[in-house]
């Protein structure tokens, strides 16, 4: 029953892939005379990485950068396609689920690149030259204040399962989370949930199961709702978008978890072969230089390995100091991630928990 | 012939270096290709190691459930190969029927897996047009519902295992250059020491007088006894022949003295009566040649003596003065031409200086006659004096005196500006010799306003006489 759900679902996303392909499209036109177009394909919110784009067109004026968006499987699955074909698929590939980046370069579809801000990225947020992470996201709960009383505001992974099972009828169906199936940052963050704490990770499932937990594609859909009020409470989100809404929608709280917090850093890949990784190089850079970094913690991801967190936001003072932060190592063990039967079976655990249980929620989809 | 003369061969030192380092080269090469054989050893067991163990980790986590064969990879085990953490990843995992269960479809060991003989394996390979170990491991299910074997490839690439080989190589490397370095500097020193006996002998070769022929006494290693002992025979071989040549020119002097002055006397009997004007000029001429033949001979025969005398006689303390005096006596005949002042000065103290008085008077005697002759034309002074260390015997006349540029040249044997005057050129020769064998040295004062004057100094003597 379920593989059969899972295949429909698979056949309406390649359909919808081929829509996306066209929605998602911005071209940001050099000021001056072009010397060339930069295309990147990513994952990253237009919003996000708007102030980064015309910062770097304002130190490289001559630059156009066309850039698409997509949703990380389908990212992975144009850029697999293209690596397989030996066609590059743009010049640089910008995805939060670093897990498919670190596929890609195994399978030797990345070109190496090292310069003086390479030099700068964390040991382990870099992997043999290819792929960068470039951000600093913690994995943060989200939550309506108007919805969840200041006393019930969960701050731990445990809290929060023992939150949603004290007050199943109050919570059922307003829970919300990534949908692994179709998101490959869920299913990243899910699969590291799982290795932290097994314990705790099969609790939290099983209670968000019971309340009918709902299971979207986007972070941003999901906040959309919790600012609503449609939903009260968001898990694992990442913290960028969160305290992004969070800025726009002042009923939206920021929580960073206090017994351990994912920390995820987007992935950046120059594709083997591009035509001008010329450019994607100098994008890289820029977004890997000070200055890039800069932008990136006033306008774009807020959050900082090193800094304290921005204001507003509940949780620990520093992530770093307090040992709370856990990295998500841009490395092999990745790869273990994306091996497809461990996928499969992680997937269909999981659709089997949250999913099944509550399947007229399910179909309401 | 000097030395600088000689065509230089290859110097031996340099023949020793050049095979010494060509050697240690050899040797550095086939260390160094040693070094970098054992590094890649190592480094292959090393990661070979990490390898084997994640296809036994992923092996281990083959199970059967409800039936089905599922492989739940454990992360740790890729986390094992990240330890190489440049090295891509390579995995397969082939159920009991030959199915790719998950993993790379196209991963294949070298050797098939139906023909591998052991459950464990590790070999090389290209994957992905990249060159990667590849290690195989074997899980055998022997489940109701699944049995037979099952198997896990893993393949890693070379990155780390390289990096690891080339460090360990070249550490290896700069610690082999270092010890040739050290042999190369080693040897060279020992060489340098090895071969300055050869110098020395050299030194004392070349630093001889060109008159001494006795055997060289130097301390040299075993090894050049024969090359002494080659030279020591050559001299004493030179040393006779240069005696016998003597012996020969002082019998041949002697022999010839005999029939000489019966020749003399013979003409002096033969008178100049009976001969006219030409017969007389002939006859005198007879007579001076002859006079002259008698002169070279005494001289000869006084060269060999003096030469001898060097060679045998002991030196004692004798007074200078003494010497001049009876040599003064002797050089001047008593029908020298009455016009001429001649006059001999000499100290009081009477300076004493260590040597032969008969070859020393032979010397002064040739010096004076030799002024007398050719020198002299009113006035003959011969003076002794000592200042400092040295006594001198001057003889100074007021003749035209040698030109400075023909010094070097009268005191070589017969050899003089004026031979037309009968001059044999032996008298410095004699001279000079007696001079040199006594340590002292002929020289000439140039021309001034009183005269030209031939000086014969000497070491004077300190001590006692006895």
């Amino acid at each position: 029953m379920i593989r059969i759900c899972f295949a429909l679902l698979v056949a309406g996303f390649t359909a919808a892939q081929a829509l996306a392909a066209e929605s998602n499209k911005t071209l940001f036109p050099a000021v001056q005379p072009d010397a060339g177009t930069l295309t990147i394909y990513s994952t990253t919110d237009l919003v996000a990485i708007k102030p980064l784009i015309e910062d770097f067109q304002k130190s490289s004026p001559d630059v156009s950068i066309d850039y698409n968006e997509y949703l990380t499987n389908e990212l992975n699955a144009l850029a697999s396609e293209a690596c397989r074909k030996q066609e590059p698929l743009g010049d640089l590939l910008l995805s939060s689920s670093v897990d498919q980046l670190l596929k890609l370069a195994n399978d030797g579809c990345a070109a190496a690149h090292t310069s003086p801000e390479t030099l700068r990225v964390a040991e382990w947020a870099n992997w043999r030259d290819e792929v960068f992470g470039f951000t600093y996201e913690p994995a943060v709960f989200v939550y309506n204040r108007s919805k969840v009383p200041p006393a019930e505001v969960p701050r731990t992974h445990v809290e929060l399962a023992d939150l949603l099972r004290e007050r199943l009828d109050y919570y059922r169906g307003r829970v919300g989370t990534y949908d692994i199936r179709l998101s490959g940052i869920g299913y990243l963050l899910a699969f590291n949930d799982a290795r932290q704490t097994t314990t705790v990770f099969g609790r939290l499932l099983e209670s968000m199961a019971r309340a009918s937990a709902v299971a979207r594609c986007c972070t941003g859909e999901i906040l959309e709702e919790v600012a609503k009020g449609n939903l009260y409470i968001g898990y694992n989100m990442l913290g960028s978008y969160a305290y992004d809404a969070a800025q726009r929608h002042p009923e939206l709280g920021v929580v960073v978890p206090r017994d351990y917090t994912l920390v995820l850093s987007r992935g950046a890949l120059i594709p083997k072969g591009a035509q001008r990784a010329d450019l994607g190089a100098r994008f890289l850079d820029y977004l890997l230089s000070e200055r890039g970094q800069s932008v990136a913690r006033t306008n774009a991801f807020y959050f900082t390995e090193s800094g304290e967190l921005p204001p507003g936001v509940d949780g620990p003072q520093n992530l770093k100091e307090s040992g709370v932060a856990q990295p998500i190592r841009i490395g092999p063990a990745l790869l273990a991630v994306q091996d497809r039967a461990q996928r499969q079976r992680f997937i269909e655990d999981w659709s089997q928990s949250l999913i099944e249980l509550n399947s007229p929620a399910w179909t309401r989809e | 012939m000097r030395p600088e003369a000689l065509q230089h061969g290859p110097s031996l030192f340099g023949r020793l270096a050049r095979r010494i380092s060509f050697v240690l080269f050899i040797g550095a090469a086939l260390l160094v290709s040693a070094a970098w054989y054992y590094a890649e050893t190592a480094a292959n067991k090393a990661y070979d190691r990490l390898l084997v163990g994640a296809a036994l980790q992923m092996a281990e986590s083959l199970s059967v459930e409800d039936g089905i064969l599922t492989a739940r990879l454990p992360t740790s085990a890729f986390e094992l190969l990240g330890l190489a953490d440049r090295d891509r990843i390579f995995y397969r995992v082939i159920d009991t029927h030959g199915q790719t269960l998950t993993g790379y479809d196209d991963l294949k060991t070298p050797t098939p897996l139906e023909r591998a003989q052991d459950p464990l394996s590790v070999e090389e390979g290209v994957y992905k047009g990249e060159p990667v170990r590849i290690a195989h491991a074997t899980r055998i299910l022997a489940d109701p519902a699944v049995s037979g074997r099952a198997y896990v490839i893993v393949a890693q690439t070379n990155e780390a295992r390289l990096a690891l080989t080339r460090e360990l190589t070249l550490r290896a490397t700069i610690l082999v250059f270092i010890m040739s370095l050290l042999a190369f500097a080693g040897a060279m020193l020992a060489i340098r020491y090895a071969l300055q006996p050869v110098e020395q002998l050299g030194t004392e070769v070349r630093g001889r007088d060109p008159h001494d022929l006795t055997p060289v006494t130097v301390d040299v290693p075993r090894e050049l006894d024969p090359f002494v002992s080659s030279i020591n025979h050559f001299m004493g071989r030179l040393n006779e022949r240069v005696d016998l040549l003597q012996r020969f020119i002082a019998d041949a002097a002697h022999q010839i003295r005999t029939p000489l002055t019966a020749l003399t006397a013979q003409i002096d009997l033969l008178g100049t009566g009976k001969l006219d004007k030409a017969g007389r000029q002939h006859f005198n001429r007879v007579k001076e040649r002859t006079s002259e033949l008698s002169r070279l001979t005494n001289q000869l025969l006084s060269h060999a003596m003096v030469i001898h005398r060097a060679d045998s006689v002991q030196l004692e303390p004798i007074s200078l003065v003494d010497v001049a005096r009876r040599a003064y006596r002797v050089a001047i005949p008593v029908t020298v031409d009455p016009d001429i002042v001649i006059s001999f000065e000499a100290p009081d103290d009477r300076p004493l200086v260590l040597g032969d008085a008969v070859s020393l008077r032979e010397a002064i005697v040739n010096v004076i006659d030799n002024a007398l002759r050719h020198g002299t034309d009113q006035r003959l002074e011969v003076r002794v004096r000592a200042s400092g260390t040295q006594a001198f015997v001057e003889v100074e006349d007021d003749g035209p005196g040698i030109p400075p540029e023909s010094w070097e040249k009268a005191t070589q044997r017969f050899a003089t500006s004026k031979s037309r005057e009968g001059s044999s050129g032996l008298g410095f020769a004699i001279a000079q010799e007696v001079a040199n064998a006594h340590g002292g040295t002929l020289s000439f004062r140039a021309r001034d306003e009183r005269g030209f004057t031939v000086v014969l100094s000497l070491p004077l003597y300190r001590g006692v006489a006895k």
